[in-house]
């Protein structure tokens, strides 16, 4: 299923990278790909990578959010890196809820954050 | 997807999720074209994501239109849309342009967070009539 | 003298009848010496006079007095006389006074090898005449108009006529454009949009279409143009063509950017970021933010983080003299973005009756730190960068 979603494996932790202009089918098929590959792995860490996107619409917001929340009831932490400066601005402007997402600038930082003995 | 080649206004049919994707692209050409800056541009097109996702979702057999026109004023360039759609229409537009209100599965964030992404904004709606939202964003 | 009236036959009668239902000339007989003959109904209507009036005056109560006087009509008769033929155009004069623009062409009538006397056949030309001189206006006039393109293209979109202002603006010859259509003048994408067609059909419909864009010129330069297209139609509303009217804007367009340039200069520089140590970004906000440098300071900032991959960033507001609702609503949602980038934020400088207006306004102040000086804000980022990746994320989830 997850054949052509970039999933890599990075010792205890998983990275997937979204980018490009995404369907709606897409992100939603990412998401279940990456929920399945979390629990089949039993990974403990979650990298999403969305530097290269260079838009973020509600849905999309609403899926990763989702997606932080079922990987989290799997028992692995999470964490958004690479969200672009507009990008940023207008996710806070649309309103939409992130406050419960962890972020990094850049997957190395977010690779350390996922590190950290403290959390879950 | 068609462009219809017969009008300065470039328009768009809407017929599935696959058009959010032309929108998309099309506003993004159309935000670098009239010189906005990248966040003015991003928020653009992220409201016309929202926009073109609600006729998607919520239209008639999901099937409306998008119309861009280039402005120019006072030396300052935009970009104008509209969304139009034959659908059911909303019985009270005040009430969906509030936060929190939500149809369906969206969170109810697409209209009143469209809102705050643009420099121009109005909706007209009757029940039975369908819905036209009109975005406009501008160069500094 | 008498001799050509005193014949009488049937052939010449048949004639005056074809004469007098001429209407649109007038085509009478002279005398050998210029003194009207004959005279019809065409005559008549042309100069206002009877038969009874005219038959038996000169010819020349026709010409303009002073063109009488010059002895122009003495000097026509003997053109005619010797050479066949004598024809002319010129002001002629009714019998109320007014003039009207005629051609005449006078031929004389032989009897033996002698002249007996002339038909002179004349029409109204004024308002053929003053068509031409319009048309020599409105050509002149497009002569003259240099700094804007005016030119004709028909119903399809091809060049039907140009002008010197549309070659300095273009380069372009006459000969290179005439039949080529408009879309030649259209930058390589716009002619894949098929924008020229659209914006024809669109001055179809509106009766008008104005826009401004880039069009190409010969050498392959843009220029930032203003286009007006107005349609040409027919009595019966029938699409003809249209006129296109073009001018050069690109001086206009390079001043506003210039203007534009120098503003955000000094957005710039009212709006600095400065980075203080490794990772370290502040911003000190100084003055009145309005909604433009406010989010001018937004964008900044967060182009800043991501250029500089900042880890902390101090907001010092010490240098604002009043926060009011709008300006902590901005600055809190700039410390929102900043966090979705994965940057924490520090707020610096904040006085007394800022934190009173603050919680006063019942403003969420989520994870925001604070410190009332710089240098302590300063000491809690050296923390942050230097502590774990915890201590970014006060309140951790």
């Amino acid at each position: 299923m997850s054949d052509d979603i970039p999933i890599l494996r990075l010792g205890p932790n998983l990275m997937v990278t979204l980018q490009g202009n995404l369907e709606d089918t897409t992100v939603e098929h990412i998401e279940r790909a990456v929920t399945h590959e979390v629990a089949r792995t039993r990974a403990t860490g979650l990298l999403i990578d969305v530097s290269g996107l260079s838009i973020v619409d509600s849905f999309v917001a609403r899926v990763i959010a989702r997606l932080v929340a079922m990987v989290r009831l799997l028992g692995a932490r999470s964490t958004i890196v690479g969200i672009q400066p507009a990008v940023a601005i207008t996710l806070v402007e649309l309103g939409v809820p992130m406050s419960h997402v962890r972020t990094a600038l850049n997957a190395e930082q977010g690779m350390a954050l996922l590190r950290e003995p403290t959390g879950r | 997807m068609t462009v219809l080649a017969e009008d300065a206004v470039l328009t768009m049919t809407i017929n599935g999720e696959a058009d959010l994707l032309h929108v998309r692209s099309m506003l993004r050409a159309e935000a670098q074209r009239a010189g906005l800056t990248l966040t003015a541009e991003t928020k653009l097109v992220t409201a016309g994501s929202e926009l073109a996702r609600n006729i998607v979702r919520y239209s008639t057999h999901g099937q409306g239109v998008a119309s861009v026109e280039r402005l120019h004023r006072n030396g300052r360039h935009g970009v104008r849309v509209e969304f139009r759609d034959d659908g059911p229409g909303i019985a009270d537009v005040e009430q969906v342009m509030r936060d929190g209100y939500t149809t369906g599965d969206s969170l109810g964030l697409g209209l009143p967070g469209s809102r705050r992404l643009v420099d121009e904004f109005s909706i007209d709606s009757a029940v039975g009539r369908g819905t036209t939202v009109v975005i406009a964003q501008w160069s500094r | 003298m008498g001799y050509a009236g005193a014949v009488v036959s049937d052939e010449l009668s048949y004639y005056q009848q074809m004469i007098d239902n001429i209407t649109e000339y007038e085509v009478i007989r002279l005398d050998d010496n210029g003194i009207v003959q004959s005279w019809h109904a065409g005559a008549e209507r042309l100069t206002q006079y009877t038969a009874e009036e005219i038959i038996g005056r000169p010819v020349s109560v026709f010409y303009p007095p002073e063109e009488a006087a010059s002895g122009r009509v003495e000097q026509d008769l003997r053109i005619a006389r010797d050479t066949g033929r004598c024809e002319s155009e010129g002001w002629r004069v009714r019998k109320d006074g007014s003039q009207f623009w005629a051609s005449t062409l006078l031929t004389p009538i032989h009897v033996h090898g002698t002249v007996v006397g002339y038909v002179k056949v004349s029409r109204d030309l004024t308002e053929r005449r003053e068509q031409q001189l319009a048309a020599l206006g409105a050509e002149q006039m497009l002569e003259a108009i240099t700094d804007y393109e005016v030119i004709r293209l028909d119903r399809d979109g091809y060049v039907r006529s140009w002008s010197p202002g549309a070659s300095r603006l273009k380069q372009y010859t006459e000969e290179e454009v005439l039949g080529h259509h408009v879309s030649m003048f259209y930058a390589e994408e716009d002619v894949r949009d098929g924008l020229a067609e659209r914006e024809l059909a669109t001055a179809a419909r509106e009766g008008r279409f104005e826009t401004e864009g880039w069009r190409v010129r010969k050498d392959g330069s843009r220029f930032w143009a203003n286009v007006t297209l107005s349609p040409i139609r027919d009595s019966t509303g029938e699409l003809l063509g249209y006129v296109k009217v073009a001018r050069d804007l690109s001086e206009r367009r390079e001043q506003e950017q210039l203007v534009q340039r120098q503003r955000d200069e000094i957005l710039e520089l009212s709006t600095p970021v400065i980075q203080v140590w490794d990772k370290i970004l502040v911003l000190p906000v100084i003055g009145t933010l309005d909604s433009l440098r406010a989010a001018r300071l937004t964008d900044g900032l967060l182009e800043r983080i991501a250029r500089d991959q900042a880890e902390v960033v101090i907001l010092d507001i010490s240098g604002v003299p009043a926060i009011d609702t709008d300006v902590a609503q901005h600055l809190l949602k700039t410390v929102e973005a900043a966090r979705l980038m994965g940057t924490a934020s520090v707020l610096s400088g904040v006085r007394p009756e800022t934190a009173q207006a603050i919680v006063h306004l019942g403003i969420e102040l989520g994870t925001l730190r604070s410190r009332n000086s710089l240098r302590d804000a300063l000491q809690l980022a050296l923390q942050i960068v230097g502590g774990t990746a915890a201590e970014r994320e006060p309140v951790d989830v």
